[in-house]
């Protein structure tokens, strides 16, 4: 499927690294299945979107970037915090809206975040993420790095304004992002060749001076070396590239989604080539790794995504109280009205509101008295 | 009345940006036309020649993009500084001032800081038509996450700016056409203006006048008169912030006078002079003598015909006669 | 061992839903991951996948509407473990969730409605002892109320128009709105309307409690020493209904003023008897002058005031103070100041509050002048019209509880002044004269002095001398 030969140079994962990916893929399935239960239980609330199918285009591009690069994507978010690290168990307690989610409850599903391992989210709005990513980009060589951001984004959103402004912007600046489009073949319920006028869409950023590469998203080997070729490309050059993965997505577009706009048949096709048991036949096949080992992998991620799960119960909700946090930084020297709490207590009703307003010690005209009088000594007659 | 002495207000930001610029190595513009121009409105006039192509990037004609730039960029450690040509073509960029900047850093559990400035001129008067005279500040002031700064001398347009920048919350800075050409003194070495704290421009004891961007010009022109023509003496703040907002200030000025009036460009429903008229309401409502009046900008769609666009804001004389309604009194002397 | 397939929530809104077909049978082996069942839902029809294996029982049947959250089917585990890890507890349990789940989802009653938890709750809340009936079904949310920041009862049935800062006013003036003619627009009362009252209403009610007797420094009411410590829900209990009453602007400054005082000067009290027979037979023949019409028919009735005891006070006070000069001094920023003025106030008792008018320049005023002044002055007090000059600007303060049967007290000093004289109530006593036992009319008088201003001796030669002008009092008539 891969358009681009493969060659000796690209690279490729030793035992080590594979059993990883497996792992890696295989957590992520599971933890994507449960998270789908859970939300059938109501355990999570909102809009869920599940990356099963696309484990691949998610590791196989996670791994060939460094810890330094940055990687940002969608609301189809879950798999990206997990690939790069971030425990099952905050994955988890932030779909449960819990206070030890990774973003202690506020985002949810859509809007996983975790700065220190360079997952920069997680955004709701289609195509929303490009021009961030362009910004991340720009900051990493305005400081003169050689870090690379890798940009994912759905076949949908290349119709998005933000991808046309944000390509054209990439090239005319030299911007180091590698755009890939996850191309799970529709944007929600429209089949691509219904939204989109040009369907080979590595071809779509050309007209905006992005070159275009194309991968087998629903292998991971092909993926890796694709996006290996791709992000060295973009570290040596500092100019953006577009990858276009093919893939798909086992489930529908969320979990409210009953899947009218495809056939059975069809999704019965592509799970023929579902990642996880090719990669796991392919190590098979070559010695790597044995049946049992497999199992036991699959074993080890239920468990670990039992674990989340027991966490994510365990874990308290944010407290009412917490419902102002985190909106503002604020400093000490913050003054003035930030927020304006319309629930009951509205004493201070602002995050920071400064010195204590000064209390009024008037006293109404006409009793204005011998006392004020004597207050400080003000005679009637010595103001003014 | 003399003229002021002193820089104009377009030539105070361009010195608070050029400080900026020259303290922090993070600072950086990114704006349509801001370089090799030196901005629609000269703000950023010869700030590429000082500080090179790095730091000082023209764009192509994407405010969306372009804002998102700036929201990735102050993500990952820079302190960038957009600058959007007019707050009417900030509604191209409502995606990403909103959905983005203004609720990263809550959404993401405060793992993240957005110090972004998104700095843009607003107002009409120039006969531009509907489309090219809004006054938004109402708009931004609705969304949690956001500052808000709404200066009206060139001491405050620098000093506000300046404080933006150093800020790490997001900052929409609007400024105002008509207000770039005016004179102010503004004080010499660093100048900083807290953001949250009001100027009161004039103090008097009979009426409070709360004034929004140009309309705090507007109300202290009108105090003059209220004062030499009508004994009435008006105390005039200008908040120069509205979010945070210097409530206290004006609170505390309400209680003293028993009467407000609040001065704006913007459309009446949901203005800022609704919000604040609620607050008062809710806050002094004991030591109010007449009801919070608001001056507004007119219900339309701004008109091009001359006639039709001078009666579609306020003026001087509106405000004279608000003030004095609230005191149950007429113009006609 | 045996676990439940509940209804799935298969959208964000989906509260209920439809089993349309059962896509395998009763006694089927069953896989997880295997489509089991469609289920149509407020937005479309879904499948839904087992998420169990093993052997499949069902519970509901195909057509029945099911809330989120209730059993439809069970399967019933392989003994030994399937594909999959087997047992533990794996997903929280199935079994009926504790109350404390956020999620509306619940086991169904036996036999019963099925009952969500929000429904319950609402549930419980209208079967709890409220005075309103209680909601026959779950509706919307309570709206709250907001509590009037005042508990004081308004004092005018209809509406009047007022702005807030009139009413404001009017209540802590005592003044009723009802009297009032409104300036504003639509006839609304305002600001200026309530300053520019005039006297026409008898005293209004009482509206506030205890501070009437401001004046009186000593004990405000406590709680009785020497009980046992109490729980602090038994001592609430004990006071039985407790309402808050809010201070006026005025009371919290007197509060504030009278602890000031309190805490900042080094005072002490002297204590005199004044024999005040001679008073007493002046007052008399002053009364009947006025009564006999002497003074002529065409006096004014305010020529008819009669000097009270309190105005001899008074004028005995101012007399004293000239040959005193340190008794009408005032210290300020560690110095002692001097006024070439003598100015007395006499507090009089407003509406909740404490007020002391002035008499300015009293010791040049006959005794009946100063009689025409007090009773004026109070008179405008009490209805609202006393203006802030003629509320400041003493030198020294006379106050007086004699009309309650006070016998002897001891007032706050009014800061910066060097003292305050508090006046008892004139009554007979027995007094010893000539070693007899005699009845006299006796007047106690308690002066409380700054001992930064006043030492023992002066203060004693002062009030000493007050007494010998009251107990000649001829002296005062000039």
């Amino acid at each position: 499927m891969a358009d681009s030969p493969p060659t000796d140079s690209r690279p490729r994962e030793d035992a080590l690294q594979a059993r990883e990916w497996l792992e890696t893929m295989t957590l992520i399935r599971r933890f994507e299945e449960r998270a789908g239960e859970m939300y059938a239980r109501a355990k999570v609330g909102g809009f869920l979107h599940l990356s099963i199918g696309e484990e691949a285009t998610i590791v196989g591009a996670a791994r060939a970037l460094r810890d330094t690069d940055y990687l940002i994507s969608t609301y189809r978010s879950h798999g990206h915090a997990l690939v790069r690290g971030t425990p099952p168990e905050n994955v988890m307690a932030e779909l449960f809206g819990k206070v030890d989610g990774c973003c202690r409850g506020r985002g949810g599903s859509m809007h996983m975040f975790d700065m220190a391992r360079r997952f920069m989210g997680g955004y709701g709005i289609v195509g929303g993420n490009l021009p961030i990513a362009a910004g991340i980009a720009l900051a990493s060589d305005y400081t003169e790095t050689d870090e690379v951001t890798l940009c994912t984004f759905g076949d949908g959103a290349s119709n998005q304004g933000t991808f046309g402004e944000t390509l054209n912007l990439a090239a005319l600046w030299s911007l180091p992002v590698v755009f890939m489009v996850t191309n799970n073949q529709f944007g929600m319920g429209t089949a691509l060749g219904r939204h989109s006028a040009v369907t080979d869409l590595q071809r779509k950023g050309e007209s905006l001076g992005v070159p275009g590469m194309r991968c087998d998203g629903m292998d991971i080997r092909d993926t890796y070396g694709v996006v290996c070729e791709a992000v060295a490309k973009v570290r040596e050059e500092r100019r953006p590239v577009l990858i276009e993965a093919i893939t798909y997505r086992f489930r529908g577009h969320s979990m409210a989604d009953p899947e009218q706009y495809r056939s059975k048949d069809e999704v019965a096709r592509w799970r023929e080539r579902d990642p996880l048991s090719v990669y796991g036949r392919q190590l098979m096949d070559e010695g790597t790794i044995t049946a049992g080992e497999i199992e036991q992998l699959d074993a080890q991620a239920i468990a670990r995504v039992d674990g989340a799960v027991e966490f994510a119960e365990a874990s308290p909700f944010p407290e009412p109280s917490d419902l102002y946090d985190d909106i503002y930084v604020l400093g000490e020297s913050s003054r003035g009205w930030y927020s304006v709490e319309t629930t009951e207590d509205r004493e201070e009703g602002s995050a920071a509101s400064g010195p204590e307003p000064a209390v009024n010690d008037e006293i109404p005209q006409q009793l204005t008295s011998a006392l004020a009088a004597g207050e400080d000594g003000h005679e009637p007659g010595d103001e003014d | 009345m003399a003229t002021p002495a002193g820089p104009r207000y377009r030539e105070a930001l361009n010195q608070a940006l050029r400080e900026e610029l020259t303290r922090d190595e993070r600072v950086m513009l990114m704006g349509e036309d801001i370089g090799v121009f030196g901005g629609a409105f000269k703000v950023t006039d010869g700030l590429l020649e000082e500080f090179g192509e790095k730091r000082i990037r023209d764009t192509p004609i994407s405010e969306n993009t372009i804002v998102g730039l700036g929201v990735g960029a102050a993500m990952t450690g820079l302190r960038p500084v957009v600058e959007l040509m007019t707050i009417n073509f900030a509604l191209l960029a409502l995606d990403q001032i909103v959905n983005h900047a203004a609720h990263i850093h809550y959404m993401f559990g405060g793992q993240a800081r957005v110090p972004l400035v998104v700095r843009m001129p607003q107002g009409a008067g120039h006969q531009l038509g509907p489309t090219h005279s809004h006054c938004f500040e109402a708009m931004f002031l609705q969304v949690p996450g956001l500052l808000v700064a709404v200066p009206a001398t060139a001491a405050d347009a620098k000093g506000l700016l300046k404080s933006a920048i150093r800020d790490e919350n997001p900052v929409v800075f609007i400024e105002h056409e008509s207000l770039y050409g005016v004179r102010g003194e503004v004080p010499e070495g660093e100048h900083l203006v807290p953001f949250g704290v009001a100027r009161t421009a004039r103090e008097g004891s009979d009426v409070t006048i709360v004034g929004i961007s140009r309309m705090a010009l507007t109300a202290e022109r009108a105090a003059r008169t209220l004062s030499e023509d009508h004994g009435v003496e008006a105390e005039v703040i200008d908040p120069r912030t509205l979010r945070p907002l210097d409530l206290d200030t004006i609170l505390a000025s309400v209680r003293r006078t028993n009467r407000c009036v609040i001065v704006e460009e913007g459309w009446p429903h949901g203005g800022v002079g609704a919000n604040l008229a609620a607050l008062i309401g809710e806050q002094a409502f004991d030591d109010l003598d007449a009801p919070v009046a608001r001056v507004t900008g007119a219900d339309v769609p701004m008109p091009y015909s001359k006639p039709l666009e001078d009666i579609a804001y306020p003026h001087e004389p509106q405000v004279v006669a608000a003030a004095l309604a609230t005191l149950n009194r007429t113009a006609a002397v | 061992m045996s676990e439940i397939i509940v209804m799935p929530r298969l959208s964000d809104t989906m509260e209920e839903g439809i089993i349309l077909r059962w896509l395998r049978a009763e006694g089927d082996t069953i896989a997880r991951g295997e489509e089991l069942v469609e289920i149509e839902t407020d937005k479309a029809n879904m499948t839904y996948e087992s998420d169990q294996s093993g052997v499949l029982h069902l519970i509901a049947a195909e057509g029945d509407s099911l809330a989120v959250g209730q059993p439809i089917a069970s399967v019933e585990k392989a003994p030994l473990g399937g594909p999959e890890v087997d047992g533990g507890p794996v997903n929280g349990a199935v079994a009926p969730e504790p109350a404390a789940d956020e999620a509306a989802v619940e086991t169904p009653e036996p036999g019963g409605e099925p009952v969500t938890a929000a429904a319950r709750a609402l549930q419980a809340k209208a079967l709890a002892p409220e005075p309103t009936t209680p909601e026959p079904q779950p509706a919307t949310p309570e709206p709250a109320a907001p509590e009037p920041a005042r508990p004081e009862p308004e004092a005018e049935t209809e509406r009047v128009k007022a702005s807030p800062l009139a009413r404001r006013m009017a209540r802590e003036g005592g003044i009723d709105l009802a009297g009032l003619s409104g300036s504003g627009p639509g006839g609304r009362i305002v600001k200026a309307d309530v300053l520019g009252f005039s006297p026409g209403a008898p005293a209004p009610a009482q509206t506030a409690p205890a501070t009437q007797a401001a004046t009186a420094g000593a004990g405000a009411p406590q709680e009785p020493a020497g009980t046992a410590p109490r729980a602090p829900e038994e001592i609430a209990r004990a006071k039985g209904e407790t309402r808050e009453v809010e201070l006026s602007r005025l009371q919290q400054t007197v509060a504030r003023r009278m602890a000031e005082s309190k805490a900042t000067i080094p005072d002490f009290t002297l204590l005199i008897e004044i024999d005040m027979e001679e008073c007493v037979t002046l007052r008399s023949e002053l009364k009947r002058i006025a009564g006999s019409g002497e003074a002529g028919e065409h006096a004014r009735p305010a020529e008819k005031a009669v000097p009270t005891y309190n105005d001899m006070v008074v004028k005995a006070v101012a007399l004293a103070l000239r040959e005193h000069p340190l008794a009408n001094g005032s210290y300020r920023d560690g110095k002692v100041q001097l006024h070439s003025r003598i100015n007395v106030g006499v507090a009089v008792a407003a509406e909740g509050a404490l007020v002391v008018p002035t008499v300015f320049d009293a010791e040049e005023k006959s005794l009946g002048e100063i009689a025409r002044e007090t009773r004026a002055l109070a008179g405008r007090v009490r209805d609202g019209s006393i203006t802030p000059p003629e509320l400041g600007g003493g030198t020294f303060t006379v106050s007086n509880l004699g009309m309650y049967g006070i016998s002897s007290f001891s007032a706050i000093i009014n800061p910066p002044q060097a003292a305050i004289l508090s006046v008892g109530a004139l009554a007979p006593r027995a007094v010893v004269r000539d070693g007899q036992i005699v009845a006299r009319n006796t007047m106690s008088l308690t002066l409380v002095s700054d001992h930064r201003i006043l030492y023992g001796a002066e203060a004693a030669r002062f009030l000493a001398r007050v007494r010998e002008l009251l107990q000649a009092p001829a002296a005062l008539t000039l």
